[in-house]
């Protein structure tokens, strides 16, 4: 092969070996920062890890909040499966009893312990999953 | 009636700028009289666009609820400030007030550029096609105009209480006024690979406008993050939302851009990265557009949800998109420079460093699809969160701050042969470690990412400082502002990584007149009081807080109540002061009469404003000075 040749095949397979090596680590990132996003019915049906922390999306049941101190405790359903939610902290302007809200958090037996409390900023809103089966 | 005038005042304007467009193709471009007649018709359209958007102003300021939207967004009630703020709180209006912005560009470019050469009469059409495109798009699918007739409703149904609040009446103009100032770098760099004259020099023309959009949209993404942080009580400046990410993006090919400007508006070598970052900064400022428009991501921040907006916006963006890039094959022999980039050279740097953000871009924009993409395949939803942005964003900004570390002291086209070792760096390498050493000893920071980013802020900043010490003291030739602008870089990821690491928070449940503690502050619940405000009524609290040092100051959250929605909002209370904020927020009142409130201690966060502030006013005065520079 001639030099130049040589020369430009390497740079053209450093430059491949790079951006393999740079997506790589890109798409790991992102495999292992992922958030699955279920309804309460999805998690009773479905085995998942204690570990992975998930969305839940689904309505406040009626008369199911429970207020001690400053952590509350509700259901959250889908009219199909219920799941109990635990949050230590400030709830949404727009959480209340009846509405769509999304909890950000880590299973744990039937229990789902919360790091965040969504409810979307639209009187309207009802979460994604929730929308054709009601 | 007034109305329809505005109405077809916008009609005639896409039928001019249309014109434009198809002039600037068909005509002889060497013909002066048709550079000035295509110059001429577009004033004259974007005087007949902007009469049509202050008719419609005039509406809103005076009530006119037969126009559907006023009706819809607007109340009788509202400060004129809101009336007007209120055109854009929504999808129509906003777009309106968009492309006002991006015909107003064209027109400040159009009167500034006083040499006629046919690069300015290309440059004039392209910036009349993407008018004239999303014109249409806001005629055809998110009309502004209709009406409610012939029985207009006797009062307007209000703007979102959380959106009534000075800040955000003109964090969107900002940001918009960013976003398609681009268009001006779009529209030359097209018009070069149209005439294919590799002897223009149009990056030189283009540098001062992609300044000022550039503080534009640092501008106005900051003034979003500041609103955020005050208005939602959540505490936070970013949450890596879509709608931010989509935010970002432009921003950090401007950034880019602007880098790789500099470079070839001094020799043709990074031209190549220059056109691509110009077509890049442009579509990815119309690709939030679509983002934010088209409703497939779920955010806190969408506007309703339009499959046939999206793919209009969709299509649109594709075409252009396309139809520059066929264009930048097409030339490609032009831009290819003779030069080499000379390694350890300034370009050496800045193309590294357009790498890295091409990698912060991609990866964004990866977190930005990925979910649809997953739900598509897998039919599973799923969503990327902060975690997956940090694990991308502090690594690549570190290692892209220590490549502009190394690329002050290099020079433009030579290699520089001390880079690492001489004197000036050396001293900062020091000081550095010494700052990073101090904060781990002394102040027990102990996480491996705040000191890396404490020792690299610190970096930057004592090198620039010992380049402004040369600047006053030694006469030597540097400009002031791109200085600070670096400065500003510096103390944003100090300021972050120290937000990041100190700041903490608590829920409290405390009764009236009763005291808890948290770190050593005092923290007692005085009074609370029913206040009436001119569109709301609001529970308001009456808090005391005495920190370790017996100051004393009062904090008074609220909780409103806005009358024409019915909507509940939450109102943080702020004490500011230069290393914290305390923070508080009230929530709920629990059965037996005591309330939940919560307690934030929000550290650095003055300074994370202070140093986008700093680059903001640094880029303009810089835009300034090269404008100055080229007279």
């Amino acid at each position: 092969m001639k030099p130049i040749r040589k020369k430009r095949l390497q740079r053209v397979l450093l430059i491949l070996a790079g951006s393999a090596l740079g997506s790589f680590f890109i798409i790991r990132a992102l495999d292992t920062n992922l958030d699955f996003f279920y309804t309460p019915s999805e998690i009773i049906l479905e085995e998942i890890p204690q570990n992975k922390r998930i969305k839940v999306g689904g309505m406040v049941l009626e008369n199911s909040v429970v207020r001690d101190k400053t952590k509350i405790s509700f259901t959250v359903t889908d009219y199909q499966g219920s799941l109990n939610v635990e949050f230590d902290g400030i709830v949404p302007d727009l959480f209340k009893e009846g509405s769509g809200v999304v909890v950000l958090g880590y299973l744990n037996g039937e229990t789902v312990l919360a790091e965040e409390v969504l409810a979307k900023h639209d009187e309207n809103y009802m979460p994604p999953s929730i929308d054709i089966k009601k | 009636m007034l109305i329809e005038v505005a109405q077809f005042l916008t009609i005639l304007a896409t039928g001019l700028f249309f014109l434009c467009f198809l002039f600037s193709n068909i005509f002889n471009l060497n013909d002066l009289n048709i550079i000035n007649l295509i110059s001429r018709i577009y004033s004259h359209s974007f005087f007949l666009f902007l009469s049509s958007f202050l008719i419609y102003v005039w509406m809103a300021i005076s009530d006119n609820f037969s126009v559907l939207y006023i009706a819809q967004h607007s109340n009788t009630n509202l400060p004129v400030f809101y009336k007007i703020s209120s055109i854009w709180s929504a999808h129509e209006g906003s777009m309106y007030l968009w492309i006002i912005f991006l015909s107003l560009w064209g027109a400040i470019y159009n009167f500034f550029t006083k040499n006629n050469e046919p690069l300015k009469a290309r440059t004039i059409g392209i910036i009349s096609i993407t008018t004239v495109g999303f014109l249409l798009f806001l005629l055809l699918t998110s009309n502004p105009f209709e009406t409610i007739l012939p029985l207009p409703p006797e009062n307007g149904a209000d703007i979102n209480p959380v959106l009534q609040d000075p800040l955000l009446a003109i964090h969107p103009p900002a940001l918009y006024l960013g976003y398609v100032g681009f268009v001006i770098a779009f529209g030359q760099a097209l018009a070069f690979l149209i005439e294919g004259d590799s002897s223009i020099n149009w990056e030189k023309q283009v540098r001062f406008w992609s300044i000022i959009s550039w503080s534009f949209l640092t501008l106005g993404i900051t003034l979003g993050s500041w609103w955020a942080y005050y208005e939602l009580g959540w505490g936070g400046y970013w949450f890596w939302d879509p709608v931010e990410n989509v935010a970002l993006m432009p921003w950090l090919a401007a950034t880019a851009f602007i880098h790789s400007l500099s470079a070839s508006s001094k020799s043709s070598i990074l031209r190549i990265w220059t056109i691509l970052l110009s077509i890049l900064v442009f579509s990815l400022s119309l690709f939030g557009a679509f983002i934010v428009r088209s409703g497939i991501i779920d955010s806190v921040h969408s506007f309703a949800n339009d499959p046939e907006r999206g793919l209009y916006l969709l299509a649109f963006i594709g075409l252009l998109v396309m139809t520059s890039l066929v264009l930048f094959s097409y030339r490609f022999k032009i831009l290819v420079s003779n030069k080499r980039i000379i390694s350890l050279s300034k370009e050496s740097f800045i193309s590294i460093n357009n790498i890295l953000f091409g990698t912060l871009i991609f990866s964004t924009m990866l977190g930005v699809i990925y979910p649809l993409i997953y739900e598509y395949i897998y039919d599973q939803k799923i969503s990327v969160g902060a975690p997956f942005y940090n694990a991308i964003y502090v690594p690549i900004t570190l290692l892209a701050c220590l490549f502009l570390f190394s690329s002050i002291e290099s020079k433009w086209q030579k290699k520089s042969i001390i880079t690492f070792f001489s004197n000036p760096s050396n001293a900062s390498i020091i000081f550095s470690l010494l700052i990073t050493f101090i904060a781990f000893k002394l102040y027990s920071i102990s996480k491996l990412w705040t000191l890396a980013s404490l020792f690299v802020g610190s970096l930057i900043i004592f090198r620039y400082i010992l380049v402004i010490y040369s600047y006053v003291f030694h006469k030597k030739f540097v400009n002031i502002y791109s200085v600070l602008a670096h400065l500003g870089l510096g103390l944003l990821i100090i300021s972050i990584a120290l937000n990041n690491d100190f700041s903490s928070e608590r829920a409290l449940n405390i009764k009236i007149n009763e005291a808890e503690m948290y770190k050593n502050h005092e923290i007692t619940f005085d009074n609370l009081q029913l206040v009436n405000g001119p569109n709301y009524e609001s529970v308001r609290a009456d808090f005391i807080i005495e920190d370790q040092n017996g100051n004393k100051f009062f904090l008074n959250p609220e909780k409103r109540k806005y009358f024409v929605r019915g909507q509940i909002t939450t109102e943080t209370a702020i004490h500011a002061s230069i290393l914290k904020d305390v923070y508080l927020t009230i929530g709920d009142q629990l059965d037996d009469g005591s309330w939940i409130v919560n307690v934030q201690f929000n550290y650095f966060i003055r300074w994370i404003w202070f140093s986008a502030a700093l680059m903001t006013i640094s880029g303009l005065f810089l835009a300034r000075s090269i404008n100055r520079a080229k007279q």
